[in-house]
């Protein structure tokens, strides 16, 4: 019996042992030893983060926390990317840290693979610093925030102002399409070539709404989604406005289809055609001037400056001003699993606050969402990026939610359809109204 | 030719008889084939259940409709059979399973196997190596080089023979992209036909060759009225094994075209890949690969009736 009892305790004594050591482990919140994880997978980025992370530690072990960041680097493209955190999403995987493209924000918030932020930002100091723009721009459909801001900039048209010029084409800001597509046609019989690159098609995966047909739409028509109702206005007019616009691209030849039906359509026109000065105009975001064709990026130009210039979107529907594109780049966000929210929102707000927020726009070539790092070095010695600081404030943004990933696969489908040759510009719209309706489903579509 | 020749008996007559096992060995058989089963049935069976479960719902990865999806019986298999996209992907996936792995990869590894049996050819060796290089050069080294070969630029090496001829540079996979992932698979797979039916060959009794010389049958004749006859189940068992692997080929693709350009190389891996994963429309991702697996299923019963045909 004693010998039973002897037993019993030592069990006792060994669940309970185990249950605080289990709690210890989960909890996450005391001021023990902590690792977290963060995730990047964009070569440059990976880079900067990895300058950033000793600072990170040593200010918190100043604050008396002992947190160890273990970056987890996996260079991989935006698709690639989506299907495999998706996959660590779902199975609870997911690293605490997850720098991440704004688009795919709603999608993942969306299936409640993400944690909501509001409380940690209301009780931070930083979030006053966002611009007005930004911080509602973060709002999703269910009224919450999930994702900080790291990174954001303008999209606009990028041309070869050098080779403009030596072919005597107008080279001011052209106010309407139709005069910019006049210049593209003086280009082409002068050259031979397919003067301007618009994302299209299903091989340039999201970017072809994110990069191209969605900035074209959002600058004439800002009814196709309803926030307050959620759903997506197939009716609206930009919708076809836009299909029109890439079918008389691809009809007068100055898209470069073949390029763009092909697997990684960026490389032989972003990487290739636009440095040879091949392909004249190309739809940018702030990233061009850093990530695309700086000294660093990934073919750079040389004298950048000096032989790239920019203009807003022309005016595509009657009575249309030229305009850039609001882009929200890259954002912070924590898995809903993460067993250390505290620390990873830590390190997102140490990543998004004065000189590791500068150093990393420059890294990626971007604006900064926040007012206050102007004159923070080396950002401050940007002059390409302050002036797209400053043209975000008046530059276009439409916020969209649930079903962002259909819509973005219907486009695709039908501008494929414009590339191939299938269908003009009304039956790639009718195309498009046809697929997305059976995508989104009747709860998603405004009828 | 007019005499005929018989086949010889079956080898299964020639055999001792299998002596019937008691149940006392019953422990012994679970002990052996346990671990296997259960390795089957956690690997391949549950998950296969669990995709027939999916394929019935509308599931999917992200957006609000993850957090609750509901069963909408056939409805996404419905969709697939009068979706125009999938029946597409199926087409050119029949073309590409035909002509790549029916026709290419047998008859080029049947006339290997056939010159390697020849006891005239020299450099048997390296023959024998050159074509089962192939075989073992991971997948993503084979695409590589491929996409090396088939570069749409001067430097690419079809483009560099084709210049020796005076032909402008050609960007291959754009021109002809189903050709040439046919031509890639071929290339790939040959081995394995060649292999199998090296050891089939070698199994043909070579006194009923040699009679049908004398009966002054030709070497086409001997083939066609011998030789094939005689590995007629090889063959079989050989186009079952090359169509179901041929069917679910993702990789080679997905490297070089990733089911491009205009979708022209969309076979159905590549489709399920792009609805499952790429649009996270895992329910109508996993119908679509029941539907595939029902495919593949069928082709696999005619095989196996068609070798069991007398010969």
């Amino acid at each position: 019996m004693k010998r039973n009892r002897t037993l019993s305790v030592a069990l006792t004594t060994v669940v309970a042992a185990a249950g605080l050591t289990a709690c210890s482990a989960g909890g996450g919140s005391d001021d023990g030893p902590v690792t977290i994880t963060i995730m990047e997978y964009q070569q440059t980025r990976i880079d900067i983060v990895e300058e950033l992370i000793p600072g990170f530690e040593a200010e918190m072990a100043e604050q008396g926390r002992d947190i160890t960041v273990d970056l987890v680097a996996d260079q991989l493209t935006d698709e690639q990317f989506r299907t495999k955190i998706t996959q660590q999403f779902i199975a609870g995987e997911a690293p605490d840290l997850v720098d991440m493209g704004d688009s795919f924000v709603p999608g993942f918030a969306g299936a409640g693979y993400l944690a909501p932020l509001d409380d940690y930002l209301e009780d931070w100091d930083g979030w006053d610093a966002y611009r007005p723009q930004f911080k509602e721009a973060s709002v999703r459909q269910d009224g919450q925030i999930y994702s900080l801001l790291n990174t954001s900039g303008v999209l606009n048209l990028f041309y070869r102002e050098d080779v403009l010029t030596e072919l005597g084409v107008d080279t001011s800001q052209p106010e309407t399409w139709d005069e910019l597509i006049d210049r593209l046609v003086q280009v082409k019989e002068a050259t031979g070539d397919t003067p301007i690159v618009l994302p299209a098609g299903s091989a340039w995966g999201g970017g072809t709404w994110n990069e191209g047909f969605q900035p074209l739409l959002g600058g004439t028509d800002q009814d196709y989604y309803d926030a307050e109702t959620g759903t997506w206005d197939l009716e609206s007019p930009g919708w076809a406005a836009v299909f029109d616009l890439y079918a008389e691209l691809a009809a007068e030849d100055l898209l470069p289809t073949q390029d763009l039906l092909n697997p990684n359509p960026w490389q032989p026109t972003k990487y290739e055609k636009f440095p040879a000065g091949e392909i004249q105009v190309a739809a940018q975001g702030t990233w061009g001037w850093k990530f695309d064709w700086g000294p660093e990026g990934a073919t750079p130009i040389p004298d950048l400056t000096e032989k790239v210039s920019t203009w807003q979107f022309p005016g595509l529907r009657d009575g249309d001003e030229p305009y850039g594109w609001l882009n929200l780049g890259g954002v912070y966000t924590i898995p809903e699993a993460s067993d250390h929210k505290d620390e990873a929102m830590l390190l997102a707000q140490y990543l998004t606050t004065g000189e590791p927020l500068a150093e990393q726009l420059v890294a990626s070539g971007a604006a900064s969402p926040r007012d206050d790092i102007s004159d923070v070095e080396p950002y401050a010695s940007e002059p390409e990026l302050l002036q797209a600081g400053v043209d975000q404030e008046t530059s276009v943004f439409v916020p969209t939610g649930d079903g962002t990933d259909q819509i973005a696969q219907a486009v695709a489908t039908a501008t494929e359809l414009v590339l191939t040759g299938a269908e003009d510009g009304e039956g790639a719209y009718r195309a498009f109204v046809e697929d997305a309706t059976e995508l989104l489903g009747p709860s998603l579509v405004k009828q | 030719m007019t005499s005929t020749l018989e086949a010889p008996a079956p080898a299964a007559d020639l055999r001792p008889r299998p002596v019937r096992r008691g149940p006392r060995n019953g422990p012994l058989i679970l002990l052996l084939l346990g671990p296997s089963m259960l390795l089957i049935a956690a690997f391949i069976v549950l998950p296969a259940l669990y995709s027939v479960y999916l394929s019935m719902t509308n599931t999917q990865l992200t957006g609000f409709a993850a957090r609750d999806p509901q069963f909408v019986g056939l409805d996404n298999f419905t969709y697939l059979l009068t979706n125009g996209d999938f029946l597409s992907s199926l087409g050119q996936t029949a073309t590409f399973t035909l002509f790549s792995a029916i026709i290419g990869q047998t008859v080029l590894g049947m006339v290997a196997a056939i010159l390697l049996s020849r006891p005239w050819l020299r450099g048997k060796g390296v023959f024998g190596a050159a074509v089962l290089l192939p075989m073992i050069v991971p997948e993503v080294v084979a695409s590589l080089a491929w996409a090396s070969v088939l570069s749409n630029n001067s430097e690419g090496t079809l483009n560099r023979l084709t210049s020796l001829f005076g032909a402008d540079s050609t960007d291959w996979l754009q021109v002809a992209p189903l050709t040439a992932i046919i031509v890639v698979n071929i290339w790939r797979g040959v081995a394995f036909a060649m292999i199998m039916f090296q050891a089939a060959l070698e199994d043909v009794p070579a006194e009923l060759i040699e009679a049908a010389r004398i009966d002054g049958a030709r070497a086409v004749q001997v083939f066609r009225h011998v030789t094939l006859p005689l590995i007629r189940g090889p063959v079989f068992l050989y186009l079952l094994l090359t169509t179901i692997s041929t069917v679910s080929v993702f990789g080679l693709v997905y490297f070089l075209t990733q089911g491009g350009p205009g979708g022209q190389t969309r076979i159905a891996a590549i489709y399920i890949y792009e609805r499952a994963l790429q649009f996270s429309q895992i329910g109508i991702g996993s119908a679509a690969s029941i539907i595939l697996l029902v495919i593949v299923l069928v082709l696999g019963m005619v095989y196996v009736r068609l070798a069991k045909v007398e010969v």
